[in-house]
């Protein structure tokens, strides 16, 4: 794999029309995108070879003359640059009947930096027949194991992006490539049927394509289970969260919360916890492009900003937000490396990217003792923030209920967890010392703006609202 | 460049093939604490291109996007690649749908206006109605979008439409001497009514600040619980996606026609409607992604499902004639005027972090962060509680209300009262 053809033919352009603009706006970038993906999918009936969503071609203009931001989105750059720019500036027009002022005050930064990145993958070492030929086999598989299944779904997804950032000082290009592996089935069996799925993610195929067919025991056995399942008694448990949970509540009962986008609108209580016990003394949280290797490892965000490694929380003490150029610039801060676009077409925001507790010093198993009634979460389903006011939701996909410090047979589901942050957080009483990050979930802000997220980290032991 | 069409039709491999175009142009502005910080547009054109390619007893698709910069010369590498493809999936052959044109317009007043004096106009009547001291809007998004689609095939069939679409994303937010609390506000529309926007505003604001002076109960609620236009559509949402054709035919559906949906229900029976358009709802359009035009199709009638509905090919694999994606979900109203629903004592839901709703699993619940309750007598603002019950027990006894709402793809009933649910 390389850096998109289509872009380097564009780089001159692109060059130009930061050029020009620059003769009327103190800051001006320009980001190229080409992002290819695709979905090759196999279940009993059908099959399908399409492109992914995330499939996109195109560009976005920043500018800034210290005041309000405006951005221009396109599909090309043509010949005549001059006229784009012209095109872009016509553009650029807010109606006189609008009463709201525009913000005042804007510096940025426009470092000198020159530098383009790659990851290697071998994923061009596959042709679409292999990667389908892998998807029936191990559908056929899959659906094999069971009279009970209805109908098994293996699907490889692919994605490969190229980004190109030109701003007056900064040449910046990056590609890298993302595989995301998923079995699912649908389960009918003791008169009710389940929907259970098992994911991977590398960015290596061959990894992938090693990994998914040892999840199709347990895949079936755990679809056997859940037909089984009751629902959950309400209340306040002793529960141990399963590395997707843990990220979970990474993710929505803190991640959304120090997006510092938030702080500028004063929509996050975390700005007055900065330097303040949010967590447990034995919690450290982090998130970062460059923490760790991810569906959300990138080189550098939308905004032309190296990935970053922030330290959210350091030993149960909040260390700070994570932030992108424009909100950075209204706080008098430096960016992290968080500015992230769903695609070249919208807006960049503060963003997370691979968010995680990071490790302990307990051994599951005794962390699973310690408890004489509760659960363990199992798989996350979704989630939802409330950076104002701390209010959390998460669901998992199942819980195993733990007696007298043992796991048994007994599944509930779905459970939904619930309850106030900080509570939640300070709760954690142990911490596991192994570690696992999952790299197939997707994070809204709001109900829109969808973009790739990994989050993870061990196992924990809280106190918390399950219904 | 050659029309993309003439390039699909040289190549033999093709055996039919389909082309979706989406223009689209939008002017968004947003605001952070009621400054302008951002104004974006966007002007770009999607072309998506797919290839059909008979083999044997098969029929197999491969798609690829064309961009305005691809060549003549690529766009035939493009088509050659995705005959390969297509020869690949052993998919049960369909046709496409055939001679059909049409140039088709989504009412809407956004022509009226120019995007940027359209979006001020928006922009000013959300801030107008902040009317609650101590209240503010912290962030508001106004995107003001056109759309013009067009699907042509390889089976003379030809359709455009253009139509126009807005959202407001709002945070009201209340600042109390104790503590600033906030919700969340998305809203949707198609045809600039000042009146009807100010109002929804409005009454978030005054929700808001109903959040800031809400308290966690202190006994345990036992009550029937009244949902609003939201989590209705989160309700019936996974009903109308359950009888697709695509869900029928890949077995990831629960129901099939006959099966009962409400089991025994005392309450009022649900009457579901798929529609192309439905007035006011944003997703309205005149055919879909294949270009089929799209009608109504009653999915369920008295609780009972009594027909499927959905695309083109999967109408076909199952026999039944397509009736295209209908975007637009119809309730049929209820019995019980919301008056009558608001009688004894009661939690009325404003807000919730998203209500699930599990028809596998059976399950209904979710985290409220606003709801008033009623015991009878007084009403006050709640929070920090949960819900959770059996869906089907819950549906066996729900009331809809007489009142018509709209929210994003839904028109029914505005209200729904449910028993059975844990409140803790």
């Amino acid at each position: 794999m390389a850096f998109s053809v289509f872009l380097n033919s564009r780089r001159a352009r692109a060059k130009d029309l930061v050029k020009i603009l620059k003769e009327e706006f103190d800051f001006v970038s320009v980001l190229g995108v080409d992002t290819k993906s695709k979905s090759i999918r196999v279940d009993s009936n059908t099959s399908s070879l399409s492109n992914g969503d995330d499939t996109e071609c195109g560009f976005v203009v920043k500018l800034n003359n210290g005041g309000c931001f405006f951005e221009y989105s396109l599909d090309d750059i043509g010949e005549d640059v001059r006229q784009t720019a012209a095109q872009i500036k016509d553009a650029f027009v807010v109606s006189s009947t609008l009463r709201q002022e525009p913000i005042q005050g804007i510096h940025l930064e426009d470092t000198p930096l020159v530098q383009s990145f790659l990851r290697p993958s071998d994923l061009s070492q596959y042709t679409d027949g292999q990667v389908l030929s892998f998807c029936q086999n191990t559908q056929k598989d899959l659906q094999g194991r069971s009279e009970h299944i209805r109908n098994a779904f293996v699907r490889i997804s692919t994605l490969e992006v190229s980004k190109l950032f030109i701003s007056p000082n900064r040449e910046l290009d990056q590609n890298y490539i993302w595989i995301n592996g998923m079995a699912a089935l649908i389960y009918q069996e003791n008169e009710k049927t389940v929907e259970v799925f098992a994911l991977t993610d590398s960015d290596q195929m061959a990894e992938v394509m090693a990994k998914l067919p040892g999840k199709l025991d347990a895949l079936v056995e755990k679809a056997h289970h859940l037909t089984l399942a009751k629902p959950i008694e309400p209340g306040v448990y002793d529960v141990i969260t399963a590395p997707s949970i843990t990220g979970l509540i990474a993710h929505e009962a803190f991640g959304h919360g120090v997006e510092m986008d938030q702080f500028v609108k004063d929509r996050a209580l975390a700005k007055q916890y900065v330097g303040k016990y949010v967590a447990s003394p034995i919690c450290n949280m982090r998130d970062g492009a460059a923490s760790t290797l991810s569906v959300a490892s990138y080189f550098f965000d939308d905004d032309g900003v190296l990935a970053g490694d922030t330290q959210i929380i350091k030993d149960g003490i909040l260390v700070t937000g994570i932030s992108d150029l424009a909100s950075a610039a209204q706080l008098g801060t430096t960016p992290t490396g968080n500015g992230r676009r769903q695609s070249s077409r919208r807006k960049a925001y503060s963003r997370m990217t691979n968010t995680f507790f990071e490790r302990g010093t307990d051994k599951l198993e005794d962390m699973i003792a310690s408890i004489q009634h509760g659960y363990m979460l199992f798989e996350t389903n979704n989630g939802m923030e409330d950076p104002k006011n701390w209010a959390i939701q998460c669901v998992a996909q199942y819980g195993i209920e733990i007696v007298d410090g043992k796991l048994t047979d007994n599944y509930v589901a779905p459970v939904v967890m619930s309850g106030y942050v900080p509570d939640l957080l300070k709760s954690i009483s142990m911490i596991s010392d192994d570690f696992e990050i999952s790299g197939s979930g997707f994070c809204g802000k709001g109900y829109k703006e969808w973009v790739r997220v990994s989050d993870g980290g061990p196992a924990l032991k809280v106190r918390v609202k399950l219904g | 460049m050659k029309e993309l069409s003439l390039l699909l039709r040289e190549n033999p491999g093709v055996t039919d093939y389909k082309i979706n175009i989406h223009q689209k142009k939008s002017y968004e502005m947003f605001f952070v604490k009621g400054k302008l910080e951002t104004v974006r547009c966007t002007d770009t054109c999607d072309t998506n291109v797919t290839v059909y390619a008979a083999h044997g007893e098969y029929l197999g698709n491969a798609e690829f996007p064309v961009y305005p910069s691809t060549t003549e010369a690529q766009v035939k590498e493009l088509i050659g690649e995705a005959v390969q493809k297509a020869l690949l999936i052993c998919n049960k052959p369909y046709s496409l749908p055939a001679e059909e044109a049409g140039e088709y317009y989504v009412q809407s007043n956004f022509s009226e206006f120019c995007p940027d004096a359209l979006a001020a106009v928006v922009a000013n009547t959300v801030f107008d109605a902040n009317r609650i001291t101590n209240g503010s809007l912290n962030a508001v998004e106004v995107f003001v979008n056109r759309h013009h689609e067009t699907v042509t095939n390889s089976r003379g069939l030809q359709k455009s439409q253009t139509r126009y679409d807005a959202m407001v994303e709002a945070i009201p937010t209340y600042n109390g001497r104790e503590q600033s609390v906030e919700l969340y506000e998305q809203y949707n529309f198609s045809n600039l009514d000042e009146e009807a926007l100010y109002q929804e505003i409005a009454d978030m604001m005054a929700a808001v600040k109903a959040r800031y002076e809400a308290v966690k109960p202190q006994q345990p609620l036992d009550c029937k619980v009244i949902f609003n236009k939201q989590e209705i559509e989160t309700l019936v949402a996974p009903i109308a996606s359950a009888l697709n054709y695509a869900s029928v035919y890949s077995h990831t559906t629960i129901f099939r026609k006959g099966d009962a949906i409400q089991k025994e229900p005392t309450g009022d029976r649900i009457q579901l409607t798929m529609a192309g358009a439905l007035k006011g709802s944003v997703r309205s359009s005149q055919f879909d992604s294949d270009g089929m035009s799209l009608g109504q199709m009653q999915i369920v009638k008295d609780g009972i499902a009594v027909n499927y509905y959905g695309s083109n090919r999967f109408g076909q694999y199952l026999g039944e004639a397509p009736t295209g994606s209908l975007p637009c979900i119809h309730l049929a109203l209820g019995t019980l005027p919301e008056a009558e629903m608001k009688t004894g004592s009661y939690l009325e839901v404003v807000s919730m972090s998203g209500l699930q709703v599990d028809f596998f699993s059976d399950y209904i619940g979710g985290e409220i962060r606003l709801a008033y309750y009623c015991d009878g007598k007084t009403c006050i603002p709640v929070t920090g509680i949960s819900i959770s019950g059996s869906l089907s027990k819950a549906l066996q006894t729900i009331r809809f209300s007489t009142q018509e709402a709209i929210y994003n793809a839904y028109v029914g009933p505005g209200k729904a009262l449910l028993d059975n649910l844990k409140i803790f």
